[in-house]
């Protein structure tokens, strides 16, 4: 009986050109500029939200506890030093460079920051070696990048005024002569002043202002010489910028996929009520087919199409901009993740088709949903510029939940994970997803009764 | 005769509105039996009823010898009955042959048997020619047919069809007449409702007029004549100049065109009578007409309204 059903939609599908342009061509399009357009994105600093921001002190000196203090005092960011406490461990031990590099890859936090031992003997030495930090970040996340970058350099200049002091007088010293007791009396005075000044709570509020001044201003030369920032990717690939851009594509890829699954699912669900309105569902129900089983057909078809679509996206997207769809990972979980995300988008829209009363409510009703839960889970606005709340907002739609779990395929791999783990790893997206489905069948189901006997 | 079908005391209301008010009736097999009634009267709930999609408040449907109470039983002698709906509920966009290969497989012809079955229905239908064509591109009155086509596949034993010939010309409605006659010659009961009164009065067994949800008269025709309008004759007689004066206007009626009009209880002793009066009265007869009562004058009489209200 189902395969009946699934012929005729089939068929229908097939000779319904409007539809299949819809379903196939018109997310494409959409896709394609979106791509266009954010995957040669430059890094700007402007709109971002307080950002967590690992730190590793290999240095445990004065110098870089004095320039994490700082950092964590800028108003856009707040340090942590060690993994979130959990039931399973309950004082996890402090990030070191590699578990910090981990959290990165795998979405924990974007961006890291690693002072390498030696930090401290090189800080405020003028003309010697430049000292550096390891600034360790996610590159779907072109933003964080340069904003963190700018603020460390914002941070050095206002960490340790003493010790850049104390270095410039010696640079003085050594190439322009000693300088004379009272010379030396008043530097160690400001010495002083400037070491107290810097433990004040004062000077962090200062810091914080200056150095949110300096994160828009992306690599500013003044700061530039004072600490070299080392910028590392967290993903395999050493082109940072490509990972940048092709991570963008796929993230564009997933949220106008999601939004057009969305849409199309809608659209082949009002077949339902166009079958009602012609005598159809009428003559089906009459015929030896139940409700359960026509509302299963449906969702069956509905579900295929939608991965269809899906895939033809996500191929589109490789072919044309790069991005990196076919290895075992990523095909996995995207085979994963689009199976469900299918299922579940084609339940919804059955459920929408049994609670409107006509083609025309239906309508309404899926767009404005559609474009509200597409807003808030990011499938128009990358969700990393989005404030947090924002970003606890989009776990109540569909596209925050399929959002998330593509993310995970495509960008927050785990190193060396096999294919079984970062399938395990998609868990919580694929069961909220799987459980969303079933929630929505269970509804549609319900208010389809109308149509059954009366 | 063998009853196929039964409905005895259907009752059934939707909120404030009586759609049955205990309605019956009786199809026996091999019969052709048309359910006439005014628009809203129930004839549609009562069919839906039958098809099992309308949940009866109270009564008793029969089919097949099978007392249809929603029982799991209901669903195997449902699958004995054909269904006809009014709306053309076919796929546009498949083809005729793809139309009566899903409908057939959904009423449960058996995938070995569904090829002759379709090549049967085309044939029987008229549309072998156009069988590849999505039906969009049919006109009404082929829709019409192979709406009937997909109803009939499975070789129901009895067909219940809403209005068949709606909004088709007449010479597909003839055909469609024709192409039911077959199947009833075949074995098949049918009860059908229709606003062709003139041709239910001449091609169905039996009529069940039915209004405000009750059967208010069944039988034959002539059963229906004289349960109410009796035998009765309406004679028309037309003049070469206008009617002449002092003539009762309680036994004439003046017509269109100066003509005059009467009933006429017994034609034999009556109507030399007739043409006596007229005679006398200084009127010269150019011709008569003796009409019977129509179904339509039957129909009118009983529920008080036109069949189109």
């Amino acid at each position: 009986m189902i395969r009946t059903l699934l012929g005729i939609h089939w068929v229908n599908l097939k000779r319904d050109r409007i539809a299949l342009a819809l379903t196939f061509v018109l997310p494409l399009v959409f896709f394609s500029i979106f791509a266009a357009i954010f995957g040669g994105m430059g890094g700007s600093g402007a709109g971002l939200g307080t950002m967590t921001v690992i730190a590793v002190d290999l240095d445990n000196s004065a110098v870089s506890s004095k320039l994490i203090s700082a950092l964590d005092g800028q108003d856009a960011i707040e340090i942590v030093l060690a993994p979130e406490p959990s039931e399973d461990d309950p004082a996890p031990p402090p990030f070191d460079r590699e578990s910090a590099l981990v959290a990165v890859r795998t979405g924990e936090r974007s961006v890291a920051i690693v002072v390498p031992e030696g930090f401290g003997e090189s800080f405020g030495k003028f003309g010697g070696e430049t000292p550096s930090v390891e600034l360790v970040y996610d590159p779907s996340n072109p933003l964080a990048r340069h904003a963190i970058s700018g603020l460390i350099q914002a941070s050095a200049m206002t960490a340790a005024p003493d010790v850049l002091l104390d270095g410039g007088i010696g640079q003085l010293e050594t190439f322009g002569g000693g300088l004379t007791p009272e010379q030396r009396q008043a530097v160690d005075g400001f010495k002083a002043f400037l070491a107290k000044a810097d433990d004040s709570p004062e000077a962090g509020a200062g810091a914080g202002e200056e150095g949110t001044g300096g994160a828009g201003e992306d690599e500013t030369p003044v700061f530039a010489g004072l600490v070299q920032v080392e910028a590392i990717s967290a993903m395999k690939s050493e082109d940072a910028e490509t990972d940048k851009s092709r991570s963008i594509i796929s993230y564009y890829a997933a949220g106008i996929g999601v939004m057009f699954l969305l849409f199309s699912m809608a659209g082949a669900a009002a077949t339902l009520l166009e079958e009602e309105e012609s005598g159809t569902l009428e003559r089906l129900l009459s015929s030896n087919v139940g409700m359960g089983t026509l509302l299963a057909g449906n969702w069956i078809f509905f579900s295929v199409v939608g991965f269809v679509q899906l895939s033809v996206m996500f191929v589109w997207g490789s072919a044309v901009f790069g991005l990196d769809l076919f290895t075992p990972h990523h095909l996995a979980g995207f085979i994963a993740m689009s199976l469900v995300t299918a299922a579940a988008a084609a339940a919804f829209a059955i459920m929408l088709a049994t609670l409107a009363k006509s083609r025309a409510q239906l309508n309404g009703i899926s767009t404005v949903l559609i474009l509200v839960m597409s807003a808030l889970g990011g499938s128009m606005v990358p969700r990393f510029v989005m404030p947090d709340f924002m970003n606890t907002t989009a776990l109540f739609t569909f596209n925050g939940w399929a959002l998330d779990g593509y993310l995970k395929v495509f960008w927050y791999e785990q190193p060396g994970a096999t294919l079984l783990q970062s399938l395990v790893s998609l868990a919580p997206q694929l069961a909220v997803l799987g459980g969303m489905a079933a929630v929505f069948l269970a509804i549609a189901r319900t208010l389809a009764r109308r149509w059954e006997t009366v | 005769m063998t009853r196929v079908l039964s409905v005895s005391g259907a009752r059934k209301s939707f909120g404030d509105t009586q759609a049955l008010d205990g309605a019956e009736l009786e199809l026996h097999r091999g019969e052709w039996l048309a359910l006439l009634g005014p628009n809203g009267a129930g004839k549609t709930t009562l069919v839906r009823a039958l098809a099992g999609r309308v949940q009866l408040d109270a009564g008793e449907l029969r089919l097949l010898g099978h007392r249809l109470d929603g029982g799991l039983g209901d669903a195997e002698v449902r699958s004995r009955l054909g269904i006809v709906p009014q709306e053309i509920a076919l796929y546009p966009l498949l083809t005729a042959t793809e139309n009566l290969r899903a409908w057939g497989s959904l009423h449960g012809v058996p995938g070995s048997e569904l090829g002759e079955r379709v090549s049967w229905a085309l044939e029987w239908i008229g549309l072998e020619d156009r069988a590849k064509e999505p039906v969009k591109q049919f006109s009404g009155g082929m829709k019409r047919r192979l709406n009937i086509g997909c109803g009939v596949l499975h070789r129901p034993e009895v067909v219940l069809l809403d209005e068949p010939t709606v909004g088709v010309d007449p010479q597909s409605r003839e055909r469609i007449w024709e192409m039911l006659e077959q199947i009833r010659r075949e074995g098949a009961s049918l009860l059908l409702t229709t606003h062709q009164l003139d041709e239910a009065q001449q091609i169905c067994d039996r009529i069940v007029i039915i209004d405000h949800g009750r059967a208010v008269a069944s039988g034959t025709f002539d059963e229906l004549l004289s349960q109410t309008l009796g035998s009765r004759r309406r004679v028309t007689f037309s003049l070469a100049d206008e009617p002449p004066g002092g003539l009762s206007p309680e036994r004439w009626t003046t017509a269109d065109h100066g003509s005059l009009t009467c009933s006429v209880a017994d034609l034999a002793s009556e109507l030399p009578a007739r043409l006596a009066e007229l005679s006398a009265a200084g009127a010269k007869v150019t011709d008569l007409q003796i009409e019977a009562p129509s179904l339509q004058a039957v129909f009118i009489h009983l529920t008080g309204r036109e069949l189109r209200e």
